[in-house]
This record gives C-alpha cells, structure tokens and sequence, in this order.
C-alpha cells in the first residue's frame, strides 16, 4: 500500500468500462429500477427479507461485471462509523424499545453520580442487524449504479425523469447539472489532494499521526494542503464558469437533446424485474 | 571524486493497483545519477518521467525493481523515507499552486521550521535559499505571496525546497508555462545551483530546447522503459529514433538539419543558438563562391 495513495480507496465517483447489461441499460430504466430495489432494501423489516435484499443487490454486483471485492472496498471509509455505529445500536437501543418485546439481557451500570444501563431487546437486536445489512447493500447498491454510468447519462436521466415537474417550477436540468459538475469533480479533487500532500511532503511537511486528541496540532499541520486546496477549487469554477458562459450555456431554458433515446424492451424487463423484486419482499410472509 | 547517488534498476509502477482500474505506468525503467549531475529525464506524455522521480524520495515505493537513492533501499518497507525526502527536493509540475502562507518569507521557512531548526538557521537557510533563486530576501520576505507573478511564485516554490537544503534537486516540467524571461531567469537559476551549490539536479522535460540549454546527460523515456540514455549530444544526435518516438530534437539543431537539406554545409550536432553561430561562420565560408 502506498503513503498518498487515496484514489484507489475511493470508488464513489468512478466509472468502471464495462459492457454488461447493466452498464447497456438506459439511465432513466437503471435510476427507476435503482429507486425500486432501494425501497425493498430500507422498508423490508425481516431477517429473511434483508438478507434476500442484500444477495439480490449482490447479484446485481455480480451482473456488472465488477469485481465484488473492488466495490466492497467501497465501505471500507465508512467502516470505523458502521463499527461505532452498530456498536451504540447494540447496546442501547434496547432502553427505548417501544414494542415491549422480550428482553435478551440488561445490565445497570451506576458510574458516580450517573446511571445508566445497556438493554438488548429482540426488537433491538434485530434493528442493529438490519441497520448493518441495510448499509452495505445501500453502498453496494450506489457504487453498482454509479460505477457502470457515466456521469453524463446520468445526469441526462435525471434530468429526464425530472421534466414531468417543470410545471411545478423544479429546475430538473440545473438540479442534474449542478449534480454533474459535483460529481465530476470529485475524483479531480482527490488527485489534487494526493498532488498536494506529496508536494507538502517534498518540503518537509509530516503527515505523521500527532496523538489522538492533539486536534489543535492536527489542524495546523493540515493548513498547507486545505489553502491551497481551496484556492485551486475557486480557481476551477471561475475556470468552468467562463467556458460555460463563452459556450453561451444560459441554463436549461430552450434546450433540447441531440439524441431521444427510446427505452427498448430490455430497459422495460429490468424495471419489470425491479418492480417484482420489491413487491415479493414486501409481500411474502417471512418467517422471522 | 564522484559517487552514485540514484540508481534505478528495472522499476515497474502500478497505478490503481487491485482494483479494475488499474494501470501499468512504469515498466522497467533505469536510471542512474551521480553526485555532479546535470540531467534530463525526457519522454512523452505518459512515458512514466512523473512517476519514475516521484520514487526518488520515497513518495512512491517500487513495485517491482529496485530503487536506491542515498545508499538507501526503497523496496523496504519498513524504510522511513521522511529523512530522504531532506536530501532529495522534488519540486512539483506547476510548483506555485502549493504556496499557502500569505507572506513569502514564511512560506519558504514551513520546511525549516518542520525540520525544528533555530530561528537564526530558517532565517540563514531562507535567506539564501532566496538568493539561489534571484529573490532579494529584504525586498521579498514580506511580499504578499498571491500578489507575485507567476514567474515569481515559481522562483518562491522552488525556495521553498532549497531552504531544505537537499543535495539532489529534482524538477518536473520546470519552465512550464512560463514567459521567456521567467523561463530564462529559472534555467539561470537551476545552472547556479548546480555550479555553485554543488548540487546534483535532475530535470524532467518534454521541452528538448531546455534539455539542451541546460542538461548535460539524457534519459530518454517511451511507454514507461528506459530506451536511451548518453550524453545531451549523443542523444541528440540520433535524429531519427527521436523522431520516430515523436520527441523531435532541439530547434537550432532542427534548423542547422534544415539548411545542410538545403545544401549548406554546416555542423548539424549544434545545441544552442551560439554554437550554430559558429557552425554557420566556419562552415558556409570556404563553400561561398
């Protein structure tokens, strides 16, 4: 592993080439069907159901063509919140169940003047669960959708599936532009950082960890890389803007699309799969 | 006396290494320098010159091959590379945008005052630092450092690398959309610094009249390998593989080609406009009617 090398742990942001079905599928069919199996993973509410909703989106992984543990390591930034997270869960949730169910252990603890206690309920333990399962499918979910779009296809999805409300006055093409430009830059940013910390690097600046709490420290030594960071930020956008405006890009008003893409049969089938996917999470009695 | 600094032996990088994305972008480069060196590392776009010196203090380890540097081997992992990154500067494509502090003056002290010197020694050290790169310490240690030109914020990057005090400089792509008289002022700077600080400077170029003004040895990188390396007129004299990697050739040297194609007979190993001066007065004389 190298010192400065952040791109590879980044995969928010990426494209990866591919020519799966996924990566064929129309953007407008891939963000619909996106949205659907969204639902079933966050609303289904069964050991069962989570578990059948975080092998399908590993399924849709495997369809992409993407190598499972290149977009796993997508959580892996996340890990120490999901940790903390799921620990905090685990052993508190159960003080303000609101069920009544069965309760699986508790512990009082008095420290001083302040006391507290763990609970685990039934219904506890099984939202700590869910809530672990529910996020990499979430994540796993996201990155198969952004690493087999391009940003463009993307952006011009969402803008279609928000023209149906210009007459409620949403700016569904300045929403989906201001998403692209946001998106685009990301990967850019994180090369300027890594550009950055080597050069910082070059001259002596030591990126070194200044003890845990020593926030003060940590903040001073990270002053060479945010000025710079910021003053190339504003640099590019007043870059891009003049581009746009030099290109006379007035904003969404009276413009059409080169291409209408028609949604072809594939595209109806996935979002048909989608559609019954979620509906049978919801309606199958699972057991537990 | 002499002694090798770098050495560089079959070095493969990879970028994005592990994941879907991942590129080659060095494979089996060489690369030797010693301790009186004035070099280029010339090569396209792509042809891994970025990379290759980014090894050079341990800011990227070697994949494959070995990279030593100082006696020391940058294979081992356990290596802490933050005591090499003080011999060896590398200063970056584009150096200025990495200025932070407002006055200039602090700016080049940051690596000084990380290395824990003295008030006294960063104040010595930025003192001449500024004087290597033609900056008067007392008319530029308070300049508001965003309100300098761009030839100046380069010249004040460049400072801020010196005041480490490193025995071996390395520069990326140092005249870099530069005007000619920043341009002029930098190779001016760079030449003293090898001649009178005594420090080994390696320069990485695709700009071959810099590579001719300045450097005396040449390596010459195409898809991340080593594929030629000599003296700058050795190099320069094998017109046709240059052309062939689409590197071309010095433009005084292109022009004394062009007039011995049009039948004068002139030196065509000519590197600077001075020399082709004299290849022209000495050689088109006895041919005149």
């Amino acid at each position: 592993m190298d010192e400065f090398d952040f791109a590879r742990g980044v995969t928010v942001g990426q494209y990866v080439p591919g020519n799966s079905i996924l990566h064929r599928l129309d953007p407008r069919a891939k963000l619909g069907g996106f949205v659907i199996v969204l639902a079933a993973v966050i609303t289904t509410s069964s050991y069962f159901g989570n578990a059948v909703a975080l092998l399908a989106v590993i399924g849709l992984v495997v369809l992409s063509g993407i190598p499972l543990g290149y977009v796993l390591s997508g959580v892996r930034p996340i890990l120490p919140i999901l940790v903390v997270f799921t620990l905090f869960n685990f052993l508190f949730l159960g003080n303000y169940d609101p069920t009544g169910s069965r309760v699986l252990w508790r512990q009082e603890l008095g420290i001083g003047p302040y006391e507290f206690a763990f609970t685990v309920t039934e219904n506890s333990l099984k939202q700590t669960l869910q809530g672990v399962v529910r996020i990499i499918a979430l994540i796993l979910l996201t990155s198969t959708l952004t690493l087999t779009t391009t940003i463009t296809s993307l952006a011009k999805g969402i803008e279609s599936l928000l023209a149906p409300f210009r007459r409620v006055k949403v700016p569904g093409h300045e929403i989906a532009m201001v998403f692209a430009i946001a998106y685009r830059f990301v990967p850019t940013v994180a090369d300027e950082l890594e550009r950055l910390m080597k050069a910082q690097a070059s001259r002596g600046a030591d990126f070194g960890r200044p003890g845990r709490f020593q926030f003060a420290k940590r903040a001073r030594q990270l002053v060479p890389i945010t000025v710079p960071l910021f003053v190339g930020a504003f640099r590019r956008a007043e870059r891009l803007i003049m581009a746009m405006e030099s290109r006379c890009y007035v904003g969404g008003a009276g413009r059409t699309p080169i291409s209408l893409p028609r949604l072809v049969p594939r595209d109806w089938i996935s979002l048909a799969a989608a559609l019954g996917f979620t509906l049978a999470v919801w309606n199958v009695p699972w057991p537990l | 006396m002499t002694e090798l600094i770098v050495e560089v032996r079959d070095l493969w990088h990879w970028y994005l290494r592990g994941t879907p994305l991942e590129t080659v972008a060095v494979q089996g480069a060489e690369l030797e320098l010693r301790s009186d060196d004035l070099a280029a590392i010339v090569g396209h776009t792509g042809s891994g010159k970025s990379t290759v010196v980014q090894h050079l203090n341990g800011l990227l380890r070697p994949h494959r091959g070995t990279v030593r540097v100082f006696g020391q081997d940058l294979g081992d992992p356990r290596l802490d590379a933050r005591p090499l990154r003080r011999m060896v500067g590398l200063v970056f494509q584009q150096p200025e945008q990495q200025l932070f502090d407002p006055t200039v003056g602090d700016d080049i002290a940051f690596g000084p005052r990380q290395l824990r010197c003295t008030p006294e020694e960063v104040r010595r050290r930025v003192r001449t630092a500024m004087e290597r790169v033609g900056l008067g310490f007392d008319a530029y240690k308070d300049r508001y450092t965003f309100g300098l030109s761009g030839g100046e914020m380069r010249r004040v990057a460049l400072a801020g690398v010196l005041a480490l005090e490193p025995r071996l400089l390395v520069l990326d792509e140092p005249t870099a959309g530069l005007d000619p008289r920043g341009r002029a002022q930098l190779l001016d700077s760079i030449r003293a610094l090898h001649a009178q600080a005594g420090m080994a400077v390696v320069i990485v170029s695709h700009d071959m009249d810099v590579v001719a003004e300045l450097a005396r040895s040449v390596w010459v990188l195409a898809g991340g390998r080593t594929v030629m390396h000599g003296s700058v007129r050795e190099i320069f004299a094998r017109v046709d593989e240059l052309r062939e990697l689409r590197l071309g050739i010095p433009q005084v040297s292109e022009l004394a080609h062009e007039l011995r194609r049009a039948g004068h007979r002139v030196r065509t190993d000519v590197l600077t406009a001075g020399e082709l001066a004299e290849a022209l007065y000495s050689g088109t004389s006895p041919s005149s009617p």
